[in-house]
């Protein structure tokens, strides 16, 4: 079955409406099947379309494109490629099970769910998006339905939370559609036609014409969009929203949070390194310092919460610290890494959130002091948490691991070698953060499920139905099948990383760009990487060079 | 023997881990406890088994061969691929039979140690998990897999430090463990991406970029690492932060004393046999880096005498009787380091397998004392019990002379491998013979703390739990939630413990009195390790004159002194405390004030920059500027809410402004940058 985008893209946003307008539906129950079922098809949809990708290349697939606002040269184009391929994956699967793990007590379920199915398409469109325009629409489309789900339904401080999230991000966005109008009229100034197309205007930037004699406009321009995502994804000093976001939102709040940061991130690898790459190489060691800071200062922080959600969500800034720096490493191994730690760290976020909010749901609160020896009373629950928070650690055969030892990897080796004005002390010092993060989690769960038994009385203090543990469960699967096989995740990911790095790094006219035929691909992922240089000494040169004369591109192994 | 049978060595404790794990509390109830024990031994020792055949297999080679099984990828991205694969050598092999054969008995012994626990289940199944994990770290081909092993035990350590968890200080100990091997691991994944850099840096061209595994990373490193020096020493350096952190040497002992918290099949297995020698196995498997970095061997060597030593008098001070076991190992850690750093790698596994047996017998032994003594650990309480538990006393003896060093028993070998080489070998500089000679005093202080753990424990005129007061009768049901000294009354009488505890004690100390002799003969032992010498260093000397005649020395007054000085009993005035030593007792029981220091330093003052940052960095300052308060005002809640939705249009307002007023700006440097 042939599925276009769009189908998955706009999907969920019918879905609402309809469950919306299906108003004889009353039971809160059978609401929740609707979800169910349209959150599910949304998952299938999702796997329809990928199942069709092709690995091998970095160009774009499923793309589709249609004139949208003509004299102003704006499109409605999507299509996706293996940066967002596993961004799409995070955003259906955690939907499903925001939806599944949503209580039937909530009220106004019809409401709740119709923003919940909204926010996937706005999430989805800005996984999809190509053209800018169309971009910023779904990413500042994601900021309604998230204010009234934090202002609605959330905690007793969930105004100011809502206003703080709202601000925030208007903030950032504000920055960044000065960026993308710049953008386009820089487009203008090149070729002569306004153009808000990523793929027009980074073929652009590959020739070298783009930026010719605009160095510095472009380090002006990358910074108003790095602005906009460094508050989503968040980094440090722009990340206040998120602990209260965290604690002040229903459950879903911090799992489509941990979701939607994703964003950010992304933004940085599809929009800022290969739009940008002579202001990515130069401003790379901020972004490194912004990241270690990150990581370093959310676990410290992180330490001193009582509240676990708040807790989770310096955690958080920690984590996505972890993408921030293997993907300003700029090393293949770094980038692998933080793309591959943005999809576990939604996994890991997801999974302890939900446990939280079971609690959460149970007893009022999330104060880390008012629980204690829970694991006598509820040994499932606590089996469950601490598997979570293994992930959340990074220990070894979990989905933790794989990106924080890749990110922290490709961070030390292009430290080591100098470039970029990298140093390895900033791989050095945000290996500290993995100790701290063992410092707080720790600690947590020493409070919470160890010593005697804090709360006899009370609700019901049996331990979690299985029924209810179920979306816990497929995620602990996520957390190990991501640390046992992450080749699983690595092989959509490969050629557009590699790709995508080669847009920031190359010299202007080596660079791949989007435009490429297919028949060049293959041959430009596999085979031009300017760092090959530093890797290899003088004498082995003539290695890559024989091996090429005689035509054979797949050496890659001896290159390396 | 089909080499592949390595991948069933590690399944099987895993095959035990799920079935306790996922099936054990109902199968408990359908089979009942001792067959689940069964179970939990059973898949333990048919590895044993399996590693005996890969070890007869590769023994029967002239030259004991490395054999490498491959299995899947784990890693597999452009430049890097870390395959899981499983190293067949001497050196894995011993370790593996170390680790299946001492856990066995272990196994064996915790069947009856544990059976009144109501967690029986989960703890074998956690038990099960750290075989495996140890597994993984010794025979996984690569520094990635073996990282794996690395924290993986360190989990199970942690989950068994803190196995009674209704108890703070168990879980509070379970996370020290966890987290001061976090900074060794920490300076290990370290080392490992220098080892990276610097492989790639040298482009060596490994097929399939598999460059991790050893085979392939050592050759090369070698190659590399001749070439730079400062890099080997480094690497050298990092690599034995991380071994410090898991094998307990100075500063990062502080967690094993406390992780005596944990039930004491696990302190014999975990913190003494098996885990804590990782370190050791590291420097070992690794050793071509230490031998091209005599500034990192000399480290080592410094850093082992001292951790001996230091670790050596605290034990002294302690009244616990695991907890002078503890420092015991730390000590006896400390000496396998200054084996490590003087070149004598071979020296340093001998003295880890000598050790695994006497270790463990030490501790199972002990444990068969608490658990005879209702759980009581205080040395101070006990006396005169060789009358009670002949079996445990006779076993522990001989324990305590082979780690005593006295001639013809297991220590005495590996402790006499150890200081020779390290006096006669000059790899590590002065260093290396000043270690040497600290390693004789330290054996003599060996000798003399377990001559006092004996007097106290089996010896001497007195039983001194007959001062305690008589219990009136009550039941005391769960024992092991409630593991304090209000257990021991004065009407106690200690009896003999059962079977599966006294077999694997026998056992061991079968093991403690032979094996050394046997191993040694012939140097079969560090012939079996490094068939053809060292790469760099080559034959390394052992012989020092007279060297044999010192250590009986040492051991005979160590432990002369040692029954000496307590075979009069304790003082029973001041709650039998050692009164003639104890301010001295006292200062070495708290460790000189050291891990006092380094709590306050970094766990307290960790937490109150942790605090302070908090509160006053992120609260008022970041946050602060953004909820726009004046700063130091806390108080705004209400304030807030007020006027909330004003300053939600105010701030929008501002900001489009501010963005207009960019706008203009970036059309001005647009058009300008075009000229």
């Amino acid at each position: 079955m042939n599925v276009p985008l769009s189908a998955l893209i706009w999907f969920p946003a019918i879905g609402a409406l309809i469950l919306q307008l299906l108003g004889f539906v009353k039971k809160e129950k059978d609401i929740k099947s609707i979800a169910v079922l349209f959150t599910t098809v949304a998952l299938g949809l999702n796997l329809a379309v990928l199942s069709k990708s092709n690995s091998g290349t970095y160009l774009f697939q499923a793309v589709e494109s249609v004139s949208w606002i003509e004299n102003l040269g704006i499109r409605y184009l999507v299509g996706y490629d293996g940066i967002s391929f596993w961004l799409t994956v995070l955003t259906t699967l955690m939907t499903l099970i925001i939806v599944v793990a949503t209580p039937d007590t909530t009220k106004n379920l019809r409401g709740f769910f119709g923003l919940v199915l909204l926010l996937e398409t706005a999430m989805l469109g800005s996984f999809c998006a190509l053209d800018l325009v169309l971009f910023f629409s779904f990413f500042e489309l994601t900021l309604i339905p998230m204010f009234f789900l934090v202002s609605l339904w959330g905690g007793p401080n969930r105004n100011k939370a809502a206003a703080k999230f709202v601000i925030y991000t208007f903030a950032g966005s504000i920055f960044m559609l000065v960026g993308i109008v710049a953008l386009a009229i820089q487009h203008q100034k090149v070729t002569g036609q306004l153009d808000f197309s990523i793929i027009n205007i980074q073929a652009s930037v590959a020739s070298g014409k783009f930026w010719a004699n605009a160095i510095q406009a472009q380090t002006f321009i990358f910074w108003a969009l790095a602005l906009g995502f460094m508050v989503k994804t968040p980094a440090f000093p722009f990340h206040s929203w998120i602990g209260d976001t965290y604690a002040e939102s229903p459950t879903a709040g911090p799992i489509l949070s941990s979701v939607m940061v994703k964003m950010g991130s992304y933004g940085f690898l599809r929009f800022c390194l290969p739009l940008f790459p002579e202001a990515v190489q130069s401003q790379a060691p901020v972004f490194m310092a912004i990241a270690t800071i990150g990581i370093l200062y959310g676990a410290l922080v992180a330490i001193a919460q009582t509240d676990m959600r708040r807790m989770i969500a310096y955690s958080s800034l920690s984590h996505m610290g972890f993408v921030l720096l293997g993907i300003f490493s700029l090393s293949y191994k770094g980038m692998i890494g933080g793309s591959f730690q943005q999809f576990s760290h939604g996994i890991t976020t997801g999974l302890l959130v939900i446990l939280v909010g079971y609690l959460v749901e149970k007893h009022g609160t999330a104060d880390m002091n008012a629980f204690g020896g829970l694991k006598a009373k509820m040994p499932l629950f606590a089996g469950l948490f601490l598997l979570g928070m293994l992930g959340s650690v990074g220990l070894p055969t979990t989905n933790g691991f794989i990106g924080e030892f890749l990110a922290l990897m490709g961070a030390y080796e292009t430290g080591a070698r100098g470039l970029f004005g990298l140093s390895t002390g900033f791989a050095i010092a945000s290996g500290l953060g993995v100790v701290l993060g063992a410092v707080y989690l720790f600690v947590m769960f020493q409070k919470v499920f160890y010593g005697p038994v804090k709360v006899t009385e009370g609700p019901d203090w049996q331990d979690i139905p299985v029924s209810k543990a179920l979306p816990a469960f497929v995620l602990v699967f996520f957390v190990f099948v991501g640390g046992l096989y992450p080749n699983l995740f690595f092989g959509p990911m490969e050629a557009s990383t590699q790709a995508t790095r080669l847009m920031a790094i190359s010299e202007a006219t080596k660079r791949p760009s989007w435009k490429d035929k297919p028949e060049e691909v293959t041959i430009r992922v596999a085979l031009e990487d300017p760092m090959q240089g530093q890797y290899i000494r003088a004498g082995s040169e003539r290695l890559i060079s024989s091996a090429r004369l005689h035509g054979n591109v797949d050496e890659k192994r001896e290159i390396r | 023997m089909d080499n592949n049978a390595v991948w069933l060595i590690i399944l099987l404790p895993v095959l035990g881990f799920l079935i306790q794990g996922l099936a054990g509390p109902s199968l408990q109830k359908r089979i009942g406890k001792k067959a689940l024990g069964v179970l939990a031994v059973l898949p333990i020792a048919i590895s044993f088994v399996l590693g005996l055949m890969l070890t007869q297999g590769l023994a029967s080679q002239e030259h004991a061969e490395a054999v490498i099984v491959t299995g899947g990828s784990w890693i597999n991205i452009m430049g890097l691929n870390i395959p899981f694969e499983w190293v067949v050598d001497p050196l894995s092999m011993t370790m593996v039979l170390i680790i299946t054969g001492v856990g066995a008995l272990i196994h064996l012994y915790s069947t009856a140690y544990m059976a009144e626990d109501k967690d029986f289940s989960r703890f074998f199944a956690y038990l099960n998990l750290f075989v495996a994990a140890m597994l993984v770290l010794v025979l996984g081909n690569n520094l990635p897999l073996l990282f794996i092993g690395w924290e993986g035990v360190g989990l199970c350590s942690y989950l068994l430090i803190g196995f009674w968890y209704t108890d703070t200080t168990n879980t509070k100990a379970a996370n020290k463990a966890f987290i001061v091997n976090r900074v060794g691991d920490w300076s290990l994944m370290l080392g490992l991406f220098l080892i990276v850099v610097v492989i790639s840096g040298a482009n060596v061209p490994v097929e399939d970029n598999r460059y991790l595994s050893y085979d392939a990373m050592l050759p090369a490193l070698t190659t590399a690492l001749k070439a730079n020096p400062a890099m080997a020493t480094a690497i050298a350096l990092l690599l034995f932060g991380g071994a410090a952190g898991k094998s307990a040497q100075f500063p990062l002992y502080v967690w094993l004393p406390d992780a005596m918290a944990g039930p004491t099949p696990v302190s014999a297995l975990i913190h003494a046999a098996t885990m804590v020698t990782s370190g050791v196995v590291l420097l070992n498997r690794m050793n071509i880096v230490f031998q091209l970095s005599p500034t990192a061997s000399a480290v080592v060597c410094a850093v082992g005498a001292f951790t001996a030593l230091f670790a050596a008098i605290i034990a002294f001070g302690q009244t616990d009787i695991k907890k002078v076991l503890a420092y015991s190992t730390v000590s006896q850690l400390g000496f396998m380091f200054i084996a490590c750093g003087a070149g004598a790698y071979w020296a340093g596994m001998f003295h880890v397998t000598t050790h695994a047996f006497f270790k463990a017998l030490l501790f199972l032994g002990a444990g068969a004392v608490i658990h005879a003594m209702s759980h009581e650990q205080d040395m101070r309480y006990y006396g005169k019990l060789g009358k009670y538990l002949p079996i445990t006393f006779v076993t522990m003896m001989i324990g305590t002379l082979a780690i005593a060093g006295v001639p013809g028993l297991s220590g005495f070998y590996s402790k006499e491998a150890i200081l020779g080489s390290a006096i006669a070998n000059s790899h590590a500089g002065q260093l290396s013979a000043i270690s040497g000679w600290v390693g004789l005093g330290v054996a003599a202080l060996t000798a003399m703390y377990m001559g006092r753990l004996a007097m106290l424990t089996f010896l001497g005129k007195e039983e001194r739990w007959r001062k305690l007061p008589v219990a009136e009768h009550h039941d005391h049901e769960d024992g092991h939630d409630d593991d304090h000294s209000h257990a021991l009354t004065g009407d106690h009488k200690p009896k003999e413990v059962p079977v599966a505890m006294w077999l694997p004690l026998v056992v061991l100390a079968l093991l403690s009195a032979g094996a050394g002799y046997i191993l040694n003969q012939g140097k079969r032992f560090e012939h079996w390790l490094y068939p053809s010498g060292l790469s760099q260093l080559g034959e390394l000397k052992h012989e020092v004159p007279n060297l044999e005649i010192y250590s009986y020395i040492a051991a005979g007054l160590g432990l002369v002194a040692g029954v000496l000085v307590y075979i009069g009993g304790l003082p029973a005035k001041e709650g039998l405390d050692e009164t003639k030593w104890a301010r001295w007792r006292r200062s070495a029981a708290n460790q000189f004030g050291f891990d006092a220091l380094l709590t306050n330093l970094f766990a307290e003052g960790g937490r109150d920059v942790a605090i302070g940052t908090s509160a006053f960095l992120e609260d008022q300052v970041i946050d602060g500027a953004v909820e726009g308060s004046a700063s130091g005002t806390r108080n705004f809640g209400g304030w807030l809410q007020q006027i909330q939705t004003g300053a939600v249009r105010l701030y929008a307002m501002l900001m489009l402004l501010g963005g207009v007023g960019f706008v203009g700006y970036f059309l001005f440097v647009v058009n300008r940058g075009g000229k």
